[in-house]
């Protein structure tokens, strides 16, 4: 086992007249060099989940140990922070700025992090379109590109601080069969080969096939986890 | 955040305002029209407020000490006994030869102040006559070395110079309006005469040009001992002007000679306050029109950034899950308000520049003369017209950009996924 996220009776409810709960004590670790996906009907809280992994919500109960260190109740700007170093999101629509080049999305988390000169933030940006097998298309806009294009340069982009953990929402949920493969088989990519946790919101079951643990979610709870790897 | 990442902020501000050309080019003109009338405006106002200021200061000495008093020195009878029992009334006045008694210290005193100047001379009415006519003039007797030192009657004069008075025998100097009254020119000899004295004759060595702020018409200039001859008044002096070297020092001066001396000392401050006050009103006046016209080039701005704003929901979400903090959202937004008023205002100085230059070369018949517009160019008014414009710009997109702070992210993926 080597954690790098721990979630402890984690929980999400919407305040109001009447609460709505999202998620509700979820107990939940992830690995690094290893392709998690969660699964379940649709709103059964997997986003929800997601984005209080990826903290961009706050959880209501339980904690979140990212790299060791309890997130809940840190500031917004250190929260942002860590997100710009740590991880990197993947959505099912894209999500790319509609203004900026393929190449000048992969650069955005760098050049706002501004921790590269230019040059080697430029460098970077066309490597890792590159590992995308997107070379030539550095300089269209995302609506010159097509859709699995797009989801490629959206991997690309949060790969661009050498994130420890990348997370997905149905990045594949938008594309043709073809399309959804080559996704699928770069985040496979990204855990195996180079040690990053990767954790998926997905309702393709081929995909949670091929992933090393599946989480099963219904009514905002864990019901099952499950290790698919050999031998163990 | 270091400075790449602040410029990375601003390109991506740059980005957005390029997105939406004609709202951007909108309100870059609201803030250009702005700027631009307020410096061609305020030019105006300011160039021709000093120029009357400075008529104001230079038409007559900067003090002037007259032979009145603010309140009357007591009758010998009430000084004997002001403190008696019972009020005395009704007794014989001592009548007092008018004049300012002393006045050689005084103009001691006042030339020993540092900068200043006096000139003593000596006021009077006489009517001049030619035929059957007949016209009220008020005199002034002065010594021309000394008081074209200290006033600009040398400026004033049409023809013939102040030092005349000096080489003609009953040299008088009067306004051209009065002479054509009169039906003179110059050379011609008219008859002066007091109520005191029998008529005597008076040359005309020089015409004051009309339609001068300060000098009345009915004005006119003799030498000193003409003017105590004429008025029958030998060796008397009613007033003594002072010119100052920093006429900002004139009410300071007056006041210390007035304490000192007893005699009315009249800045040109207190002579001109009605002026002054006035003055205050227009620039009040301006100051509001133009702070309107920001106000409606901000309004310009905060459309602009607002729907930028709701516009991008959607990239405000990804750059928050990319990383980017509220400030940082706040910021991008706040830069545009601020570019868009840098944009406008550069534009605005451009505008009131060649405003300025139209102004300038306009010229416009005033008193039969014609005179170019006074415009005051300093940069004073430029750093104004930007400054506030800045201001207006933060504060105009601050408001819209708070509220992009505040998108939650969550509810944007949520909605799209």
């Amino acid at each position: 086992m080597n954690p790098i996220l721990e979630a402890h009776g984690l929980g999400r409810t919407l305040a109001g007249e009447r609460p709505v709960v999202l998620v509700h004590d979820v107990d939940l670790t992830i690995e690094r060099g290893c392709f998690t996906t969660i699964v379940g009907p649709s709103g059964c809280g997997k986003s929800s989940l997601l984005y209080l992994l990826g903290m961009l919500d706050r959880p209501t109960a339980g904690s979140l140990l990212f790299e060791g260190r309890d997130m809940s109740g840190l500031s917004g700007d250190v929260l942002a922070q860590t997100r710009l170093a740590r991880l990197g999101f993947v959505f099912q629509f894209h999500f790319l700025l509609p203004e900026f080049s393929a190449l000048e999305n992969v650069m955005i988390p760098m050049r706002r992090r501004g921790r590269l000169a230019p040059d080697e933030v430029r460098a970077r940006g066309f490597a890792l379109l590159a590992e995308m097998g997107l070379e030539g298309k550095e300089r269209k806009t995302p609506d010159k590109l097509s859709g699995g294009e797009r989801q490629r340069v959206a991997i690309a982009r949060a790969l661009a601080n050498d994130p420890a953990l990348v997370l997905g929402d149905e990045p594949t949920g938008n594309l043709d069969s073809v399309s959804s493969a080559r996704v699928v088989e770069a985040l496979r990519r990204l855990a195996h080969e180079e040690g990053r946790a990767v954790v998926c919101v997905t309702h393709d079951l081929d995909i949670a096939a091929l992933s090393d643990v599946r989480v099963e979610m219904l009514d905002g709870r864990v019901e099952k986890v499950t290790d698919q790897r050999a031998g163990r | 955040m270091n400075l790449r990442g602040i410029s990375f902020l601003v390109s991506i501000a740059v980005r957005h305002l390029a997105r939406r050309k004609r709202q951007t080019a909108v309100a870059v003109s609201g803030v250009a029209v702005g700027v631009g009338f307020f410096l061609a405006v305020s030019a105006m106002m300011i160039g021709s407020q000093n120029d009357f200021v400075e008529q104001l200061i230079e038409a007559a000495p900067h003090v002037i000490i007259s032979d009145e008093l603010r309140s009357p020195s007591p009758q010998p009878g009430t000084r004997r006994f002001g403190e008696g029992a019972v009020d005395l009334r009704g007794y014989k006045v001592r009548t007092e030869v008018r004049g300012i008694k002393g006045w050689q210290g005084i103009v001691e005193a006042a030339n020993a102040v540092p900068g200043a100047l006096a000139s003593p001379s000596l006021t009077g009415g006489v009517t001049l006559r030619l035929g059957g006519h007949e016209e009220a003039l008020a005199i002034v007797g002065v010594d021309p070395e000394v008081e074209t030192k200290i006033s600009t009657i040398e400026d004033q004069l049409r023809v013939g110079r102040l030092r005349d008075l000096e080489t003609v025998q009953g040299g008088i100097i009067i306004g051209e309006e009065l002479a054509a009254r009169l039906g003179v020119k110059m050379g011609d000899i008219v008859a002066a005469s007091t109520s005191s004295s029998k008529a005597r004759s008076m040359r005309i060595v020089g015409l004051l040009k009309k339609g001068q702020a300060m000098i009345s018409s009915n004005s006119g200039y003799v030498l000193l001992r003409e003017a105590q001859s004429l008025l029958g008044r030998p060796f008397i002096i009613n007033r003594i002007g002072i010119h100052l070297d920093d006429p900002y020092a004139a009410q300071e001066v007056a006041a210390r000679l007035e304490q000192r001396f007893g005699y009315k000392a009249e800045s040109w401050q207190e002579r001109s306050s009605e002026f002054l006050s006035l003055l205050v009103t227009r620039n009040v006046i301006m100051y509001s029109v133009v702070s309107a016209i920001l106000l409606v080039a901000s309004f310009g701005i905060y459309t602009v950034v607002s729907t930028s704003v709701s516009d991008k929901r959607r990239d405000i979400a990804i750059l928050r899950s990319i990383g980017f903090s509220e400030r940082d959202l706040q910021l991008i937004f706040v830069l545009e308000g601020i570019m868009l008023a840098a944009i406008g205002v550069i534009f605005g100085w451009m505008l009131g520049y060649v405003l300025m230059e139209i102004l300038a070369s306009l010229s416009f018949p005033i008193a039969g003369e014609d005179q170019s517009v006074p415009l005051d160019r300093s940069t004073r008014q430029y750093v104004i017209a930007a400054a506030s414009s800045f201001i207006a710009g933060s504060v105009a997109a601050w408001l819209p950009a708070r509220k992009a702070a505040r998108v939650d992210p969550v509810d944007i993926l949520r909605g799209a996924a």
